[in-house]
């Protein structure tokens, strides 16, 4: 066959595969859209579950996983920036620092459900947190650290040398110049990082089923059980009574999901066109 | 209370609501399994044990007062274009155990029998499983579904299919076959006419204080049993005045 | 932080040898952050070893009941029987990646090399936000959708109930094509552009310069993309357990129900006790090392690419 029709069908098959991927998230988003939307009013957001088919609202779920989240987002977001500054700022090329990125690379891919199962074990049962919030979100944030802790060390080590050269020139120590000038300049790029690391938390399921519960309370306190929404919408669609509230559970989640995945890339934009 | 799982749902939500009307009054619902709420309640640990079986012989000792509560039957269901109309237990037992294998061989067309079966921590497979299956094992190739919606839903859509679902799920995307031909109905049921059926019961032992009464009468009055118990696809124990039995 | 005069007076600029010159409440108040920076970095260490321990911890006893060679040869999983063999869910495991990385990988793979070759800067604007956003769906939403839509699709294809093998695999497919297609372009990305001219110079068509020049020029990173992807089709639960049949038995057919490690554990975990719960602790041991496994080929392979070049 000639050269230029091998070409034309190839770059053809290219095209189509990255039609396809598109056609994949949005025929996903639509579906969800579609069946989802009408199901959303005030009162299905608002008001809690009740009955033995959930009717009613989602309430009380939401509130679970926005808690959970930034509780997480809380505990991590500290020790994984801190450790990306050992890394990207102190860490001298050896053993450890191989342990240390093995080990990140590890934790991010874990399966969750063996991070769920872990949770359950160390914070639901040896450390006696029971099936709680507090368990949820520090199962959670092992489940973030390598996703915080990656997005940080790249966001300071593009912070360019000579910003550094000349706070050093001026005479400062090396925690004035992290703390006071690459920290602020690597902000945004790590804000970006803990943002997509909550939208992860956020659609996660089998983490928090196993350490926060399924039982549908408004949590208040860290030690309260709770149902989050992927837990909930995973309930209602293996159960297949009362599907409507599914579909509304999964838009609603999408959306939320989406919102934090847009708003990180929405900050790394606007960065990058501050930058450049 | 504690007890059955099968029972967890009603006595949950029944909880909750007698809860809200009645402030103060918090009652604490665990599902252990049937056995261990007979043991707990005799114990005193509980104030209810709730049961999905009746009391062995050596239980009847423990001087239990026993209330039902509602029935459980179970309705084994096909697709609706499916022309076999009636089975027999043993045969029910045969197609979930994977020895029949073809609607043809029990008088159907030639077609292959998908199974669908519920997963193990079901109260109704569990049910299933005694009254029906005895000593028999379910075929491992059945597809486990952890949902009774689910079932129903699959079993609607694909004409080889049955499964097994309590009998308050029953819609007209399936149907249910009469077993020992006996047509599932809420009569038949309350009647004691139909095979796959057990009776849920609420257990307590000797004096029992007075929050505990007003509770088993909250949940046997028509606001429990006609909305919750019919929501989780049980037959209210009322049904039986109803229907005469 | 009232500063020592001496500090000011560190001349070299940038480097850290400079915290000799330092004053000695700086020096000590840098190695203490330091130290600090380092016990935070050591936390992925120690998240990982708890992790092990823990698992580790709760699964062990499966050595003694039903016993190792029982456990990791049995032919059975079931638990009213007390047979806790994980043959027919590992090859469950087996047989959905295959599945994924069969449909997932190409797909991804094209779409990285659309993205990084052929794409204008407008239509890469749309296609690569999608693949992001792609993997942000909840893994729920994918097992939703599955069941809904794949399923019925699948059970018309193969004339069965449409729970199985190839439900499964296609909907692992599209998970996994965010993981695959993000690395795989970073690897084309990282071939110089000297390399493309040079091919394009010689007269090569777009078509010869990717299959001919680029991807073997890529070849280690792509390989590492398809094994992070086949990582992520091997952990991945609540997908699965929507739309797998979740019956623990050795492959059948495309179409009849199967099982996998995670599935297994998730629908088991609600009322297993005992022995039981310990051999769910087992599946996930066995999960953790496949994951740590294939990190440290992907970390082999990388140091191998980086002593090539």
């Amino acid at each position: 066959m000639d050269k230029r029709w091998t070409n034309r069908i190839a770059l053809g098959v290219l095209w189509l595969c990255g039609i396809t991927t598109v056609t994949i998230l949005g025929a996903v988003i639509l579906y969800v859209f579609v069946r989802g939307v009408g199901q959303i009013t005030p009162e299905f957001i608002f008001t809690k579950p009740h009955g033995v088919n959930a009717e009613g609202g989602i309430g009380p779920t939401i509130i679970a996983t926005m808690y959970v989240t930034g509780l997480s987002m809380l505990i991590v977001t500290p020790i994984a920036v801190l450790a990306a500054v050992y890394l990207a700022e102190y860490a001298v090329q050896g053993k450890l620092v191989d342990a240390i990125r093995f080990a990140a690379d590890t934790l991010a891919s874990v399966p969750s459900i063996v991070m769920g199962l872990f949770g359950f074990a160390l914070f639901v049962e040896v450390m006696g947190l029971g099936f709680s919030v507090l368990s949820g979100a520090l199962a959670l944030s092992f489940l973030m650290l390598p996703i915080v802790m990656r997005a940080t060390e790249e966001a300071i080590r593009a912070v360019p040398k000579y910003i550094r050269w000349g706070s050093y020139g001026l005479g400062a120590s090396k925690w004035q110049t992290v703390s006071r000038i690459v920290l602020p300049s690597a902000l945004p790029r790590i804000l970006t990082g803990i943002i997509l690391a909550m939208g992860r938390a956020v659609g996660e399921t089998a983490v928090v089923i196993f350490t926060m519960g399924q039982a549908v309370y408004l949590p208040i306190s860290p030690l309260d059980s709770g149902r989050s929404m992927t837990v909930h919408l995973y309930m209602l669609a293996m159960e297949g009574i009362n599907m409507d509230a599914a579909y509304g559970t999964a838009l609603l989640l999408m959306v939320m999901v989406l919102f934090f995945n847009l708003s990180a890339r929405w900050l790394a934009a606007r960065n990058r066109r501050l930058q450049g | 209370m504690s007890g059955s799982t099968t029972l967890l749902p009603i006595a949950e939500v029944a909880g909750e609501m007698y809860g809200e009307s009645h402030p103060g009054v918090s009652i604490l619902v665990s599902g252990m399994g049937s056995s261990a709420g007979i043991e707990s309640v005799s114990t005193g640990s509980s104030d209810i044990g709730t049961s999905s079986r009746e009391l062995k012989e050596a239980e009847y000792e423990l001087g239990l007062a026993d209330t039902p509560v509602a029935y459980d039957a179970i309705a084994v269901i096909v697709h609706p274009d499916n022309p076999v109309r009636e089975l027999t237990t043993l045969e029910i037992r045969s197609i979930f155990a994977g020895v029949i294998t073809n609607w043809s061989e029990l008088g159907g067309p030639d077609l292959e029998i998908g199974l669908v079966n519920r997963d193990e921590a079901s109260g109704t497979r569990e049910a299933f499983s005694k009254i029906v299956m005895g000593d028999a094992r379910f075929d491992l190739g059945a597809v486990i579904l952890p949902g009774t919606g689910q079932v129903r839903a699959v079993v609607s859509d694909i004409p080889g299919a049955v499964g097994y679902i309590s009998l308050g799920f029953v819609n007209d995307d399936v149907r249910a076959v009469a077993v020992d031909g006996i047509e599932p109905s809420e009569a038949a049921v309350v009647a004691g006419d139909y095979p796959i059926q057990r009776v849920l019961h609420f257990f307590t032992h000797g004096e029992v204080s007075e929050s505990t009464v007003a509770y088993i009468e909250y949940v046997l009055s028509p606001a429990v049993q006609d909305s919750v118990v019919r929501d989780a696809g049980f037959i209210p124990i009322t049904a039986k005045e109803v229907h005469g039995g | 932080m009232a500063e020592p005069l001496e500090t000011k007076r560190a001349p070299e600029a940038g480097a850290a040898r400079t915290l000799k010159m330092m004053s000695r409440a700086t020096y000590i108040q840098e190695a203490l952050l330091k130290n600090l920076f380092l016990t935070c970095a050591i936390a992925a260490v120690a998240g990982v070893a708890l992790i092990f321990f823990f698992v580790g911890f709760r699964g062990w006893p499966v050595i003694e009941d039903p016993g190792l060679a029982a456990f990791l040869f049995g032919s059975e999983w079931s638990s009213t029987l007390g047979k806790f063999g994980i043959g027919p869910l590992v090859t469950g495991t087996l047989v959905v990646t295959i599945g994924a990385l069969v449909f997932g990988a190409p797909l991804a793979i094209g779409t990285a090399i659309f993205l990084s070759e052929i794409a204008t800067p407008t239509v890469r604007g749309i296609v690569r936000p999608a693949v992001e956003l792609l993997a942000g769906v909840p893994s729920v939403v994918f097992g939703f959708f599955g069941l809904v839509i794949v399923r019925p699709f699948v059970a018309e294809l193969t004339g069965s109930m449409g729970f199985g093998p190839l439900t499964a695999s296609l909907i692992l497919a599209v998970m996994i094509v965010p993981t695959i297609a993000t690395l795989t372009e970073d690897a084309l990305r990282s071939v110089p552009p000297g390399i493309r001219e040079a091919s394009y110079a010689m007269g090569a068509t777009t078509w010869q310069t990717i299959y001919k020049v680029l991807v073997p020029a890529a070849k280690i990173g792509i390989f590492d993309a398809i094994i992070l992807g086949m990582g992520r089709a091997i952990g991945e639960t609540m997908a699965v357990v929507m739309v797998a049949g979740n019956a623990p038995q050795f492959f059948e057919g495309l179409g009849a129900p199967i099982a996998t490690i995670t599935s297994q554990i998730v629908i088991d975990m609600s009322y297993a006790s005992g022995t039981h719960r310990t051999a769910l602790f087992g599946l996930a041991i066995i999960l953790f090392i496949i994951s740590m496994g294939l990190v440290a080929i992907v970390r082999a392979l990388s140091r191998l690419n980086a002593k090539r070049s």
